[in-house]
């Protein structure tokens, strides 16, 4: 197909003087599952809110499937469904009658899918919602969402409160979804999910998107580590360009290497090295890598949601 | 060890055992003072207006002559004792409507800091730590306490100083008694909303049983009040133990004996309760499923039907019961009604029509209009509360436009509101026609529906508010209801500033069934409330959404 689902185009949203989102220039195809990865606070539900045209960004523009956020918001959600990191339902109601609610609200529904998907999330839907634990709450929108089979599911911390159990059945479903043709914007900072389900990922920090693409491409970008284990007495590393983060635990050594791993050999060699474990980083060495530094980011991003 | 291990204090003295205390006193404190100035506010315009209106001994007993004996005022006012004087007025004027406003404070705070406060899970976490469910409830209580003692004391100070006045007069002693009678049902409706707190799960249900006992309080006072033959009915009722108090007219302190039960049983059962009862629950038990009706639940305007439909029905239910009580006593209520400064603006348009019966009821619409306005900024705190509480994300992520939302929400409170008006007018009919009062149904389904512009004005403020600045909607609402009635309650003393009065939403609703219906200010209302709802509606489809 190759066409768009999401574009945003310089999209920015400021909050008084605090910048929440600064330039957000995205790209996300139809059928990709694409996570939007970051701390709390980095900006990612701003994102989505101007996504959903529920906030009105102060620069820039945004559309899904071509439709604008903030002037076609209704067409554009006719193809979409949102699920947030914290469910605000209406404590009086049941959960049948909120997923019918929902579901009329949202016009197009799968009765049987819905059904199908009240099992496998185990939910009793006679009770309130005010009856309701957190981790109930959560099945209920994301049952809600994913009944209308839409063509873009908008997810924003969508297991928070879901036990290990349920969070195997949301990536199921997650999985049918994409096998199915739909596409996926997946809000975490749960990186092993993100891990497991997304083709391609943004880390966005502070209000930036500082990276995006697929798992590889974002491992090429960064440091790999390297252990080394020595007969005789550490070699010091100090002066060995692209080495970083040296660690020494008794003859064992640590330490993280960018760029061509040929200077580092060389010193290991003469060392007298006696074993050697090299590894890719994984997305949370990736992550903290992207975040480790700047402490000051904090304040700015503290209105940001 | 294990001492010093303990939670590290974070002042000198202030264990985090006191937490609840404190949390609940803040609050308290903030509302308590706010109705404090308008108690002491509403005492001082109603002496000073009186004493500037009423100059010499024979107005004054004139006055006395035209209101110390009508039953039907003394079921609204309160009976008239030594109302040639200003004290006795003062009190006649003032007391029951203060008693009302202070008890509805009461109900609504109290169930907001405990039942509120715990529904929202912030008790979770204090209780976690050190603090038992017992002790945390005894301090919650605390806190109340510290919001009527404020409450008090502002209106004391207010009051005293007022009294200070050549013109009204009033010592010390007397006014100091007066402002503890003002303020007992206040108390006595803090500890009864702690109660209902415990036996409810929600601060809904909390309220609500705490407004159905305030409810039935009203019922028996007013039943007792006109001039029925059963006096002795106050004694059922806890207003009327605070009417029984006679302040400053004839003091009885011992009727604090019963005022001062009602809040220890009250405030000890809380505490007791509150030991017996898991947190989050309630001792009633709370049906926690239930079988799904989702006839009403189709759309956006359906949902805020649902919603607002046990609300609605509360305000029916006391607006229906308050009519047909009125109607009940407008016969004899009706005799010479012709002055003192809110009547005299009423009966200055009465001429020469209608019984008296009707004059009677045209008087008692007025605060028909006022219950209205109230259901009406009800509505609006409740749909923002939708938006504030994220509830509205559910239905806005989704093809629903905000135009539409708002829309249906405002069409089911007009539609609810109109209907509230015409139930009223119906109910006071009823208890017009089996005393033979003479007063034709088509007059008074008029004057009910002639009290719903008022209440659509502040309808259209409140959408207004909503729109162009979301965290202000509540208090913007109703304190425009509340000044409103602070003119209307002082209308003697503002009567020469003409644009002062006008500010008031209630100022142009005419005596009806009285006199005919003001159809042009009603409009004038009316289109004001829907301009400012239209401007509002555009806001808020611009704005972003807004959290708490």
């Amino acid at each position: 197909m190759g066409s768009t689902a999401i574009h945003a185009a310089g999209l920015s949203k400021d909050y008084g003087g605090v910048h929440a989102l600064q330039d957000l220039d995205l790209t996300v195809a139809e059928g990709e599952v694409f996570g939007y990865l970051g701390p709390n606070g980095a900006g990612k539900t701003t994102t989505i809110r101007l996504l959903l045209g529920l906030a009105r960004p102060s620069r820039g523009r945004a559309e899904i499937f071509g439709l604008d956020c903030q002037r076609q918001t209704v067409q554009a959600h006719r193809r979409l469904a949102y699920v947030a990191g914290e469910a605000s339902l209406w404590p009086s109601l049941t959960g049948t009658e909120t997923l019918h609610l929902l579901g009329r609200v949202q016009g197009r529904v799968d009765a049987a899918y819905r059904d199908e998907l009240v099992g496998r999330f185990d939910l009793d839907p006679g009770k309130k919602v005010r009856a309701y634990s957190k981790g109930n709450r959560q099945k209920l929108i994301l049952i809600a969402a994913l009944m209308a089979r839409p063509a873009l599911l908008l997810l924003d911390e969508p297991t928070a409160g879901l036990d290990p159990l349920m969070e195997q059945t949301f990536r199921a479903c997650v999985q049918e979804a994409r096998d199915r043709g739909q596409t996926v914007f997946l809000s975490s900072h749960i990186l092993s999910e993100v891990e497991a389900l997304c083709d391609r990922m943004g880390i966005l920090r502070a209000g930036v998107l500082v990276e995006t693409g697929t798992l590889a491409q974002l491992r090429h970008l960064s440091a790999r580590t390297v252990e080394a284990t020595f007969d005789g007495s550490v070699p010091d590393l100090s002066r060995v360009p692209g080495v970083s983060s040296v660690e020494v635990t008794g003859r064992v050594l640590r330490c993280q290497v960018r760029g061509s791993v040929e200077p580092l050999l060389k010193v290991l060699a003469a060392a007298g090295v006696h074993e050697l474990l090299s590894r890719e980083p994984s997305l949370e060495e990736l992550f903290l890598a992207h975040y480790g530094a700047e402490p000051g980011a904090e304040s700015e991003r503290a209105r940001a949601g | 060890m294990q001492a010093e291990l303990a939670l590290p204090r974070t002042q000198a003295g202030r264990g985090p055992g006191s937490v609840v205390a404190r949390r609940t006193a803040r609050r308290a404190v903030r509302s308590g003072a706010l109705w404090g100035y308008i108690f002491g506010a509403t005492v001082a315009s109603s002496a000073y207006g009186f004493a500037a209106a009423y100059k010499t001994p024979a107005q004054r007993a004139r006055v006395a002559a035209l209101f110390g004996s009508n039953s039907g005022l003394a079921a609204i006012n309160g009976p008239a004792r030594q109302i040639q004087t200003v004290a006795g007025y003062t009190v006649w004027k003032s007391f029951m409507f203060l008693a009302l406003a202070g008890a509805v404070w009461g109900l609504l705070t109290g169930t907001r800091l405990l039942r509120g406060e715990e529904d929202a899970g912030r008790w979770e976490l204090l209780l976690a730590g050190q603090t038992t469910r017992r002790r945390a409830a005894g301090q919650a209580l605390a806190g109340l306490g510290a919001g009527a003692a404020t409450l008090w004391a502002l209106t004391a100070v207010i009051t005293i100083a007022a009294g200070r006045l050549p013109k009204i007069g009033i010592t010390a002693g007397p006014a100091l008694f007066f402002t503890v009678a003002l303020v007992a049902p206040a108390v006595m409706f803090l500890a009864v909303g702690a109660f209902t707190s415990q036996l409810a799960a929600t601060r809904r249900q909390a309220a609500g049983y705490a407004g159905a006992a305030l409810g039935a309080c009203y019922a028996v006072r007013l039943v007792a009040d006109s001039g029925t033959g059963l006096q002795w009915l106050r004694w059922a009722s806890p207003l009327g133990w605070a009417e029984e108090l006679q302040p400053l007219t004839s003091p009885r302190p011992l009727a604090l004996l019963p005022v001062a039960g009602l809040v220890v049983a009250a405030g000890g059962l809380s505490v007791y309760l509150a030991g017996r009862r898991d947190i989050a629950a309630g001792i009633l038990p709370d049906r926690g499923s239930a079988a799904p009706r989702t006839r009403l639940l189709s759309g956006p305007a359906g949902l805020a039907a649902r919603l607002a439909r046990p609300a609605m029905a509360g305000w029916a239910a006391a607006i229906g019961t308050l009519g047909l009580l009125m109607g009940f006593i407008a016969k004899q209520g009706g005799t010479a009604l012709t002055s003192s400064s809110t009547v005299e603006r009423v009966v200055a348009r009465l001429g020469a029509h209608g019984s008296s019966a009707a004059a009677y009821l045209g008087f008692a619409f007025l605060t028909v209009a006022w219950l209205v306005a109230f259901a009406a900024a009800g509505q609006v705190s409740a749909a923002r509360a939708e938006e504030a509480e994220g509830r509205l994300d559910q239905l806005l992520v989704r093809p629903v436009p905000r135009w539409s939302w708002l829309g249906g929400r405002i069409a089911v409170t007009v539609v609810a509101l109109v209907a509230s008006g015409l139930f009223a007018g119906l109910c006071a009919w009823a208890g017009a026609a089996s005393q033979q009062a003479g007063v034709s149904l088509a007059s008074l389904l008029g004057a009910g529906l002639a009290v719903v512009p008022p209440a659509l004005c502040v309808l259209g403020i409140g959408v207004l508010t909503m729109g162009i600045w979301p965290r202000a909607t509540t208090p913007v609402t109703y304190g425009v209801l509340a000044w409103s009635l602070l003119i209307e309650l002082a209308g003697g003393f503002f009567s020469s500033s003409h644009w002062l009065l006008d500010t008031s939403v209630f100022h142009h609703v005419t005596a009806a069934p009285a006199v005919p219906p003001d159809w042009a200010s009603a409009a004038v209302l009316t289109a004001v409330g829907t301009v400012a709802a239209g401007l509002g509606g555009m806001a808020f489809a611009r704005r972003d959404l807004a959290g708490e």
